[in-house]
């Protein structure tokens, strides 16, 4: 039995309240109930709850205003607003004010199942230690999801994904090869009112023309030789969910007119049928190609590009936020550390500046792949400079032209090194602190890594 | 261990079951709702008079019925009958105030239990989910309120009677048992039971 599961809801209605309580009660955990927000702090002041169940809206204190105080006074209690439909923006603000999850009047039965099971194994976790560990190492701000990131940019980046998850309408995420654009596409997901709907991925530059169609769509049997079963697209399975378009830019145009169709009209026929077959998803996708580029030589249908562009991400490349390097790192470091059961411990300070000063033109997936073949070929218990000296030899081989390009190069280089202190910097770039500072300017440099 | 419903029955019951034909429900289906009850409870059954479906339990706004008031009036009703459990078996969509829908109700420790085939005859896709599919969903649902009522908490074997399952498909994958630490908490209930009421 789960007796030791203690959970508390407040909610003014007394149908509303006394209906969960009964639910849960059946799952065999502890319940109470308050009939106000005053209440409800009353009890959590009394004993500890490991869930609460929070109405948004009730008459003596409004479900958020109980929320902060809970989310400072109680931290390990988990919270989950109750939202009554057309209250989904206040449920927005509760999840960004620290919120596990929110649940929409009346529940759908899967949906309050599904989300009492994550949360308490969630506890479950916490309670043992496991997860606590783990936290610590990165303090919550530099935690969104599954990414890493502490830097302004990405801080940025996490409170766009926060808006953009709040609504319905396509988004295509840009950036280079590598910074994380399919990790961004599951975290608009997992904020989305679509979250219990599937996340389906499909990579358009991983299949022919015709696969790729057969993969969208589905076929009836017999459409083409060998389709001697009918089967379902990804649009159709998608349905209830978030369809992710991987390397967008790769779709051919003559699909490219079919998906707008499907965009426009929310149905399809699979490939050899008639049938009218119901889509609903969500589009997201991705590219890291310059679709403006590929609009003007002709292989990018404009219509199409408006379609998936109606909101827009940009992934910064990871060589513009160098500060995230030390935690993600640090981060792949553990990662792997217990995948290879390798006694690894942390980085020296100079493999940290060594990673630092390199520019990633494969981003965080190159510095993943960094930090894995170091920990696996790993002597000692730190990792020095050495276990990185595979980087050296790539350091600088797609180097730039122009003389002024280079100094700009090296002084960000060495400003990285010496982690900002200009002085430093100065003295080892040999020129006096005034040239630097005019320099740093006229390059648009950061003073820091 | 008996939960927060009240006392079990009034003095003098029988260890019986009272199965009650709600509504338009079939008569086939009722007689398999009673003979399941039978045989995996090893308890005896006994099937009621027909009733009708009390109005006073319709939710206009969500065109169903409410099962926790439809259990109330039931409560009500047969106060005074003769039996241990009383389950009801319906053909009308049911709902509760925090779940858009149910399969069935019933409290725990609780009197009584009711359940509806409404939503069982279809599957997920929509498609005809055949008699025997639909009966045997059934019996899974009556057999699980009616266990609640016999104080059984919602298990986490997710084959097991006594799982909370959501939707068709899940309750397809139960399977018609309850699982071996179920099992043993229903025989010691229902000894309990039939030790202090007598056959
Ligand atoms: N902020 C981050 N925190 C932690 N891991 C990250 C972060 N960004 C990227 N990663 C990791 O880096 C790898 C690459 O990320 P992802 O696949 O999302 O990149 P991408 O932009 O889709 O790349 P591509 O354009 O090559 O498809 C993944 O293993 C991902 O887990
Ligand atoms: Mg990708
Ligand atoms: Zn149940
Ligand atoms: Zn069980």
């Amino acid at each position: 039995m789960t007796g030791r599961f203690k959970i508390l809801v407040a909610d003014d209605e007394l149908i509303v309240r006394e209906s969960l309580v009964a639910w849960l009660k059946k799952g065999g955990y502890q319940v109470d109930a308050a009939s106000g927000g005053g209440e409800a702090l009353e009890s959590l002041e009394k004993s500890a709850y490991d869930l609460l169940f929070l109405d948004i809206k009730m008459p003596d204190m409004n479900g958020i205003d109980v929320l902060r105080v809970v989310k400072q006074r109680y931290p390990g209690t988990m919270v989950v607003m109750i939202t009554a439909y057309g209250s989904v923006e206040s449920a927005v603000e509760a999840m960004k004010l620290g919120a596990n999850d929110y649940l929409m009047k009346p529940f759908e039965p899967e949906q309050l199942a599904l989300l009492v099971e994550k949360l308490l194994q969630h506890k479950k976790l916490i309670d043992e230690n496991i997860l606590l560990r783990e936290q610590m190492a990165t303090a919550a701000v530099e935690r969104y999801q599954d990414m890493i990131g502490a830097s302004p940019a990405m801080q940025t980046l996490f409170e766009m994904v926060e808006k953009v998850a709040a609504v319905d309408s396509p988004v295509l995420i840009k950036g280079e090869t590598g910074t994380g654009k399919e990790l961004v596409a599951k975290a608009i997901h997992a904020r989305s009112a679509r979250r219990y709907g599937p996340f389906i991925a499909i990579n358009c530059g991983a299949f022919t023309e015709s696969l790729l169609e057969s993969e969208l769509f589905g076929h009836e049997v017999g459409s083409f030789t060998g389709a001697v079963k009918a089967k379902k697209g990804r649009l159709e399975l998608v349905r209830g969910g978030t369809l992710f378009l991987d390397e967008v830019g790769e779709i051919p145009m003559k699909m490219q007119v079919d998906l707008l169709r499907v965009l426009e009209e929310r149905r399809i026929h699979r490939v050899g049928g008639t049938r009218d077959i119901p889509v609903d998803f969500r589009l997201i996708s991705a590219t890291h190609r310059d679709l403006t580029k590929a609009m003007e030589a002709g292989h990018f249908r404009r219509d199409f590009y408006f379609r998936l562009n109606v909101l827009e991400l940009e992934v910064p490349p990871l060589r513009a936020r160098r500060e995230d390097i030390p935690i993600l790192a640090d981060f792949f470091l553990r990662r792997f550390r217990k995948e290879t059961n390798k006694p690894v411990e942390s980085l020296d300070k100079k493999a940290v500046e060594l990673l630092c000063a390199y520019d990633w033109p494969g981003n965080v997936r190159e510095l993943e792949n960094a930090v894995e073949r170091a920990v696996v070929l790993a002597k000692g218990r730190i990792l020095t400079e050495d276990d990185f000296a595979f980087l050296k030899r790539t350091v600088g081989t797609v180097e730039p032209q122009s003389l002024e390009d280079m100094e700009r190069l090296h002084i960000q280089r060495i400003l990285n090194l010496c982690r900002g202190n200009i002085s430093q910097a100065a003295r080892i770039l040999k020129i006096n602190r005034t040239t630097l500072h005019s320099k740093i300017k006229r390059y648009g440099l950061t003073g820091s890594a | 261990m008996v939960g927060d419903g009240e006392a079990l029955a009034p003095e003098g019951l029988q260890a019986t079951i009272g199965v009650v034909p709600m509504g338009d429900v079939g008569e086939v289906a009722v007689r398999i709702v009673a003979a399941h009850l039978q045989t995996v409870l090893g308890l005896a059954v006994d099937i009621l008079e027909r009733r009708p479906v009390s109005d006073r339990c319709y939710v206009p706004d969500r065109r169903q019925y409410d099962a926790a008031k439809l259990i109330a009036a039931l409560k009500e009703c047969s106060a005074s009958w003769p039996y241990l459990k009383i389950v009801a078996v319906l053909s009308v969509d049911l709902g509760v105030p925090i779940l858009r829908f149910v399969f069935g109700e019933a409290e725990m420790g609780g009197r009584c239990a009711v359940v509806s085939g409404y939503r069982l005859r279809r599957n997920e896709d929509g498609t005809d989910a055949g008699l025997e599919v639909y009966y045997e969903r059934l019996a899974k649902v009556a057999l699980h309120e009616t266990a609640h009522t016999l104080s059984l908490f919602h298990c986490d074997d997710p084959r097991c009677l006594m799982h909370f399952a959501a939707s068709t498909k899940h309750l397809d994958r139960i399977r018609l048992f309850f699982c071996a630490r179920c099992a043993f908490l229903l025989k010691k209930t229902v000894q309990t039971l039939l030790e202090s009421h007598g056959p």
